[in-house]
Parts: C-alpha cells; structure tokens; sequence
C-alpha cells in the first residue's frame, strides 16, 4: 500500500496547510468580522428619515457575520483545496497525508482533518457540548416553570431561552447518530477505507462550528425571541439575534446537504465486495434514508431563512401581509423542512436500536425487507405531510382533510418498525445491557409519542390541543423518548470501537434508569398540564397548572442527573474504563473485525462479505 | 425460513410464550385502554360545548382503538423480559429458534394497523365536516376577533366592542379572526376551538356554547414578549343577560 508510507511531514518551510487549525480560523473569523463590522458602520448609508423600515443594523449584523464565516472557513483551511484548483492543481500526496492527520496525536482534532474517523470523534465532541449548552437552557426553562408564583427570568430572556434550547436540540439530535456514528462507524460497518468525499466530511463538521458562533453571538443582541420556528413575521420584529439564528440556520442546512451528499455516494459507491442490497445492514439504511431525506428538506430551510434576512435587511415583504407577501409563505417553507426533519431524527436512532437488537437477543433481526419497507415508506410520506402543523392556521381549511389522510397513514410503516423491533426480540436470548433495554425504552416511549401523535393529527381534537404543552410533550417523547434514547445505546454500543475501552457498566444502568424514569415524569405532567389547557412556551400560567408544572420539573432535574452520570461515563471509560476486546458484543457486523486503534485506511485487506450480518442462530425447519 | 403461523409441535398457540402472551395481551389491553382513557378525561378541562364534548370522546375512542396494538407490544416485551435473560459480560448462547420474518404475521399486522388507521381518518372525517359546516352558518352570531400584542379585542354586530367575550348560551357564533401585527392563535379553552389571527387575512371558526359560566381565552402561538399574559375570559350568558349587556355597551362604545 504506497497509501500507507511514512512521510515526514514537518518538513522545515511547513506549508501552508501545516499552519492552520482552529485557532488561526478563529482568529481570522474575528478579524475578518471586525472588519467588515468596521467597514460597513462606514460606508453603508444611513436609513431614511421617512423609512418604513430600519435595516441598516441588519445589514451590519449579517454582514458582518458572513465576514466571520469567510473568515472562519479560510482559517480552517476549507478553501486550500478549492484555491489550487483554481490554479490547475490538486494537493500533493504529503498533503492530502498530513489532512488525514497520521500519526498526529490530539493535535488533530483541532484541524481539517479527513480522517472520518476523526470526523467521527468531533461530531460526538460537538454533539455532547450541544446537549451541554441546550440541557443547561431546559433547566432554567423548568427551573422558571417550577415555581408556584411564577418566573423569575424576565419574558424577553425567557423566551430566547427557548428558541434557543430549541433549535439548539432540533440541530444536536440531526447530527447526534449520524455525525459520530454515520462518520465513524459507517464506512467501517460497509467496508471502505473512508468516505467517499474526505474533504467533504471535514468541511460538514467544520461548517457546524462555524454557525454555532453567530448562535451564541445572537445571544448578546437580543436573543432569538421567536422560538425554533421563528415564524414570520414575528421573526422580522424580532431583535438583531434573530440574524444569528438566520446565519445559524443557512450554515447549518450547507453543512447537512453536505454531509448528505457525501454519505449517500459513500453507501451506494463504496460498499465492500459481496456487500448487496441484501446483505446492507439496517443501520447503513437507516443513515441513508436520514440524510436522503435531509437533502431536498434543507435547501428549503435555507431558502425560508434567506427570505427572512431580505425582508430584515431589504426591507422585502415576502412575509408581510401589507407588502403583498404572507407569513403562511414561511409557516409552509418552514414545515416542509420541518416534518422530513423529525424523521430525518428518528430514522437513524431507530435503525441504530436494529442493528443491535440481533446483537443482543442472539438471533436474526426479524424481517430485514419489513424494516425497509418501512423506513421506505415513512420516508416518502413523510414528504407528504407538513400542513398538519398548520391545521388551525388557516392557510388552506380545505386541505385539512388531505394533509390528516397522509398524516394518519404514515402509522401502518411506522407500525412495521415496531414489528420489526417485538418480532427480533420475540423468543430472543436476551443479554441485559443498557443497548438492550434501551430497545424496550424506545418501544414504551415511541408507542407513547406516536398515539399521540394519531390524537394530533385529528384535526378536530388538533383544534384543542394546537399549540398547547400537549404538542411539546408528544414531540419530546419522540424526539428525546426514541430519538437520543436510540442515540445513548448507540454510544454505549460504540463506545469500545471508538475509544478501546468498555463503557462503564454500572454507570450506563443508572444513568439509563435516571434518564428514562425522569423522562417520563417529566413528560408526563407535561401531557396533563396541555390537557387541561396550559398553552406552550409561556413563561406564567394559572395556578390550575401548577402541580403538574412541578411534576416536570422535578422529572427534568432527574434526567440533568441521569445526563451528568452518563458524561462522566465518558470521560471516565475513555479514559480508564476496561480494555475492550476486538468484538466485546460478539456482533457479525464489519466495524468488529479490526483492531483498535484502527488503522488509517480501516482495513489492511479489503474484506469480501458473503452473508448478511445477522446469522444468528441455526435455522430450524 | 419458517413462517411463524405454520404449526410446529405442538401447535403454535398451544406453546406456553404463546399461551401466555394471550393472556398479558387481554390485561394490558385493558390496563392501557382504561388509564390512558382516564389520564386524558382527568386532566382535560370541562366541556363548555358540544365541540370539545366531541374531541373528549374522540380521545376516549382513540385511545381504545390504540391499546390492542399498545398492548401487543407490551405483552410480547414481558413475555420476553420475564424468561430466559442473561447477565454477564459474555453473550448467551445464540438463540436456536430461528424466525427470520413471516409474511403471514406482516400482512396481519398491516391490514390490522390500516383498518384502524381507517377508523380514525372516517371518525376525524365526520367531526370535521361538522366544524366545517358550522362556520357557514349565516343565522349566527357573527363576532370579530382582533388579536393585537398582547390583548384581544371583540367586535359585535351592532358596534359594541369588549376585551372580555360575552356569549349567549346555546346560540351558535361564528367568529372572524385577524391580527393588526403578528400571528397570534385564538383559542377557546373549554370549547375545543382554535384558530390563528393573521395579519391581513381573516379567518374563521365557530362554536356553540351549551354551558352558562366564564371560561378561558389564551392566545396559542408565540407573539412576542407577554404572550402568556395575552389571555381574557368568556362569559357565558343567558339570552336576556347577553341582550341587556350588547345594548348597554352599545350605547358606550359607539358614543365614544
Ligand atoms: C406516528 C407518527 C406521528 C404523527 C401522526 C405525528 C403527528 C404530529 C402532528 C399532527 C403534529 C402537529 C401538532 C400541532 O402543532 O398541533 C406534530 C407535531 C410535532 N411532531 Fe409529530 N407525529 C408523529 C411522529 C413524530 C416523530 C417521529 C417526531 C420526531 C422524531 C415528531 C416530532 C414532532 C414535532 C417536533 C412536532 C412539533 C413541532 C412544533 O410545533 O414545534 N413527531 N406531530
Ligand atoms: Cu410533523
Ligand atoms: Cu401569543
């Protein structure tokens, strides 16, 4: 393999590739956006006396911005490749060595590096912090809501609290299975030596750095006061932290089309020989039809959200009435993300529980071609559906009826995953680890999330229930009850092949069971305070609602426990938890067959795959 | 491959998994249809109108034509977690009984899970032709919802205008909604109905009030700082009382 020699790479006159790391992007990210800031309180010209509509902060804001992202970017190095190009050349060998960050120690992780399993280890990193950040901002929303008399966080901060926490969480699960596990378990798992588009990778995850400063930076300028949905024209009054939100959205939705993009091509081009359709384990299908679904749903959200920068920073009325625009324009822009978007959630962290539930009951996953199905059919549906969170706008009365029958029917391939999941389990030889019963935490809570989302979907009993904690409750039992239930089995799952090292035992059991127990408290209370009529994202209600206010709280605290155990499980196995053996599950899928630490390319040898990854058992007929 | 439906020795419904699944299912049927019929009735509000009356029983027949399925699934997991685990750091043996699908047990399900996804579009469906034809309704009270950061404000017929909703009992009214702003959603706690206020658009839904009494009004849609304060109160009243308040404010507001 002449791929595999070694160069030494810090040869004196370190070229310029050398030289970069998330340092020098930071740096160039603020000077570049200082200057530009500097510039256009210069040059761009005063807003008329008479204007109708003040833009010219706008304008200052998002310019500046956009400076930082450049800026960001070129420190990074992201424009390296694209800038020999232009000179009719490619990166050297040594280059393209260096990117893949041998035998580069820590230092790696700071840079643009190409390794997808690097890729894999900063996408877990930046997952975590996410969930850090977002978690920390749901406990001062429960901490405000707990208290019988009512908050204490003034209403404008409160409510950027919880745009914030929203769009943090809506952006930490996308990423938080196929980031760490899409990048680095997934060649793995089909038998590649990388992705299909290395830079690629490295650009999607550096990409969600570079939004998340516009983020925090809204943070300081108003705040995004709108909530994640940042509905028009709401969002065109809001204060100049819904531009953070706006550079927050269009980077992000790059980098996922990106990432989407790129881990397609990987599945369909790069999969091992002998590897069919067939023989694809589940969970390269779950990631796939995840970011297949993301590629036509995030160009809009980019589109939707570029249209709101015009309209603060033009002065355009696409979202405004008088102006001959319509803010239902923004509510089916925003959905028609929206709804792919749950799925684009749900679908891996589901797929990832099937992968492990033949692992785990030592026998075959029950009806591989039923899982497809469904995955298939919620996938296509799920395209069909996003006015059932416009019900009760008024926009199209008479579509409701429609958009209700594709809602309804997205249930029957939903309903084949749970078959899937109770079929594998069924007579199973169950082996009780965390990843197991998480199997069974997300049937409990997906059953829950997803009869209520039948009740939802009813338009008469939505016209109740719109709006109220009741909708916050059933998307937190998908979202958080399925999705990141699916997500910490995963890293558990994982964990030995992405550190070396077991993931503490005892501390993934209490953190599963602080998890789950307060989970469910929480949301719980949650569905009776909607019930009984409290409206979402309120910072006071009636007194009627404050028991079960109280009930959340404590379940929210629960789970902040549960969540802290589980970090220090990390950081504590990662660093002195047990060394794992090559296949501590005993798994028949690709990822166990190398050594840790795994080598650069994965695989000395190419493997050759001759059955599909789930003979357990013997047949008996 | 081995269908799960074809008799083994013995019989497939004759195994004791098998025997006892039927009963678990029955039990948790019943456990599920019963609480989560209960946890929604309980915590729901009161009924003011025929309306959320019918999205009470909507919950009470959904919630039952959701637990067979609810209770499948939960049988099934405590049959299997109450046998055969296995702890340790070495995984069990492979399991020798291999079924690797059953088109029989998919079709099942399928047809099962489409019939009762039919049942609920055909309940929905009813309901909401219902709503729909009561918005048309030309002989009701016609009464305009304005939402404005952060109060509501009511227009009557003959000029009257109130920031408190006043209502006559049992006569059917049609509201026609907008927004001087942003969008805010008006709902009527009690009475099951919602609907946004846009700017520059108006829209409408409608209700018959069949309880005297005073209810809530809540905006349902994030408008800015006091959302959550932006809330007042409908007074149900007999047809007298109601008469007697809109010509006494009548007189008010249009003077002023
Ligand atoms: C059985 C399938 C499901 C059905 C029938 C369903 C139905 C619905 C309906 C009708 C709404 C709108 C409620 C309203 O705003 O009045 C809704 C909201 C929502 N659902 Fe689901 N849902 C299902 C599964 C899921 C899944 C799997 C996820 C995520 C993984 C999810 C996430 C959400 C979210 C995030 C919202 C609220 C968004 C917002 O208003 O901020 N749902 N669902
Ligand atoms: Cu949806
Ligand atoms: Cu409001």
């Amino acid at each position: 393999m002449t791929t595999l020699t070694h160069k030494s790479v810090a040869a004196p006159g370190k070229s310029i590739i050398e030289k970069l790391n998330v340092f020098t992007a930071l740096a160039l990210g603020i000077i570049t956006a200082v200057v530009v800031w500097r510039l256009s309180l210069a040059f761009l010209p005063q807003d008329a006396d008479g204007a109708t509509m003040f833009t010219r902060e706008d304008k200052i804001t998002l310019l500046s911005m956009c400076g930082w992202f450049v800026g960001f970017m070129t420190g990074i190095g992201a424009l390296v490749g694209p800038f020999r190009w232009l000179m009719g050349k490619d990166l050297s060998h040594d280059e393209n060595m260096f990117l893949a960050g041998q035998d580069m120690g820590p230092k790696r992780y700071l840079r643009y590096t190409t390794d997808h399993k690097v890729v894999g280890i900063q996408y877990l990193f930046i997952t975590i912090l996410i969930f850090f950040l977002g978690g920390g901002l749901a406990m001062l929303i429960r901490t405000n809501l707990g208290h019988a008399t009512g908050g204490w966080i003034h209403p404008q901060a409160y409510n950027s609290i919880v745009g914030t926490h929203g769009i943090l969480m809506i952006v930490g699960t996308i990423i938080m299975v196929t980031g760490p596990f899409g990048n680095f378990i997934m060649p793995i798992m089909i038998g590649a030596r990388d992705m299909a588009f290395p830079r690629l990778n490295a650009l999607s995850f550096w990409l969600i750095v570079a939004a998340a400063v516009p983020l925090m930076w809204g943070q300081f300028i108003g705040g995004i006061s709108t909530g994640w949905s940042a509905y028009n024209p709401l969002a065109s009054q809001a204060p100049l932290g819904m531009d953070g939100y706006i550079m927050y959205i269009c980077i992000f939705a790059v980098s996922t089309m990106v990432a989407g993009a790129n881990i397609t091509t990987t599945v369909v081009k790069m999969r091992a020989k002998g590897m069919t359709w067939n023989r694809t384990p589940i969970f390269i299908y779950g990631t796939v039809a995840s970011v297949a679904l993301a590629l036509p749903a995030f160009p809009v959200f980019f589109l939707s959200q570029v249209l709101s920068a015009f309209d603060r920073a033009l002065g355009t009325t696409f979202y405004n009435t008088a102006g001959g625009g319509s803010g239902w324009l923004y509510e089916n822009l925003f959905w028609i993300m929206g709804h792919p978007e749950v799925y684009v959630i749900l679908i891996p962290a589901i797929a990832a529980l099937m992968e492990m539930a033949p692992v785990f009951t030592r026998r075959p996953l029950f009806s591989f071609n039923v899982a497809i199905m469904g995955i298939a059919g919620i996938s296509g549906l799920s395209a069909l559906v996003w006015a059932h969170h416009m019900y009760m706008s008024g926009w199209a009365p008479l579509l409701n009826a429609p958009f209700m029958i594709t809602t309804e029917l997205i249930s029957i391939p939903t309903g084949m995953l749970f078959l899937v999941l109770v079929g594998t389990l069924w007579r199973g030889r169950l082996w009780m680890t965390m990843p197991l019963m998480s199997i069974f935490a997300l049937l409990w809570n997906f059953m829950i999330g997803g009869i209520t989302g039948i009740y939802l979907s009813d338009v008469p009993a939505d016209a109740f229930l719109h709006g109220s904690m009741y909708v916050t409750a059933h998307f937190h039992y998908t979202l958080m009850g399925a999705g990141l239930t699916g997500a910490l089995a995963s890293l558990v799952y994982w964990f030995p092949k992405m550190t070396g090292r077991m993931f503490d035992k005892t501390l993934s059991w209490v953190s599963f069971w602080l998890v789950q127990i307060g989970f469910n408290v929480a949301f719980v209370g949650m569905f009776a305070v909607g019930l009984a009529g409290q409206p979402r994202r309120v910072e006071s209600y009636a007194p009627t609602f404050n028991t079960g206010n109280l009930i959340t709280t404590i379940g929210a605290y629960t789970i902040m426990i549960g969540m802290l155990v589980l970090l220090y499980g990390v950081i504590s196995s990662a660093r002195n938890g047990v060394k794992a053996p090559k296949n501590p599950w005993q798994a028949k899928t690709l990822e166990w067959t190398v050594d840790y630490p795994i080598p650069l390319e994965n695989f000395d040898v190419l493997p050759i795959v001759t059955a599909d990854a789930y003979g357990y058992g013997k047949a008996k007929s | 491959m081995v269908d799960v439906m074809t008799p083994q020795t013995p019989q497939w419904w004759k195994k004791p998994d098998v025997k006892k699944t039927a009963i678990l299912w029955v039990i948790c049927t019943a456990v599920i249809g019963f609480v989560g019929v209960e946890f929604h009735v309980r915590s729901m509000v009161r009924p003011a109108s025929e309306t959320m009356s019918g999205v009470i029983s909507l919950m009470r027949i959904f919630t039952w034509a959701a637990a067979p399925v609810a209770g499948l699934v939960g049988a099934m997991c405590i049959t299997v977690l109450t046998s055969k685990r296995h702890y340790g750091d070495n995984p069990p043996a492979e399991a020798d009984h291999e079924i690797r699908n059953s088109p029989r047990a998919t079709a099942l399900w399928v047809v099962v899970s489409g019939i009762l996804c039919l049942f609920a579009l055909v309940t929905g469906m009813i309901v909401l032709q219902q709503d729909n034809k009561a918005v048309l309704d030309t002989q009701a009270i016609q009464i305009n919802v304005t939402g404005q950061q952060w109060v509501w404000n009511f227009d009557y017929a003959n000029g009257a205008r109130s920031q408190d909703l006043y209502l006559p009992v049992n006569k059917p009214v049609v509201f026609h909604i907008t927004s001087k702003d942003v969008k805010h959603s008006f709902w009527i706690v009690q009475m099951g109905i919602k609907m946004d206020a846009n700017p520059g658009y108006t829209t409408e839904t409608a209700v018959t009030p069949d309880k005297i009494g005073v209810f809530d009004v809540r905006c349902a849609e994030l408008c800015g700082l006091l959302h959550a304060y932006m809330q007042t109160k409908v007074h149900v009243v007999s047809q007298a009382d109601y008469d007697a308040w809109l010509t006494a404010h009548a007189a008010t507001e249009a003077g002023a």
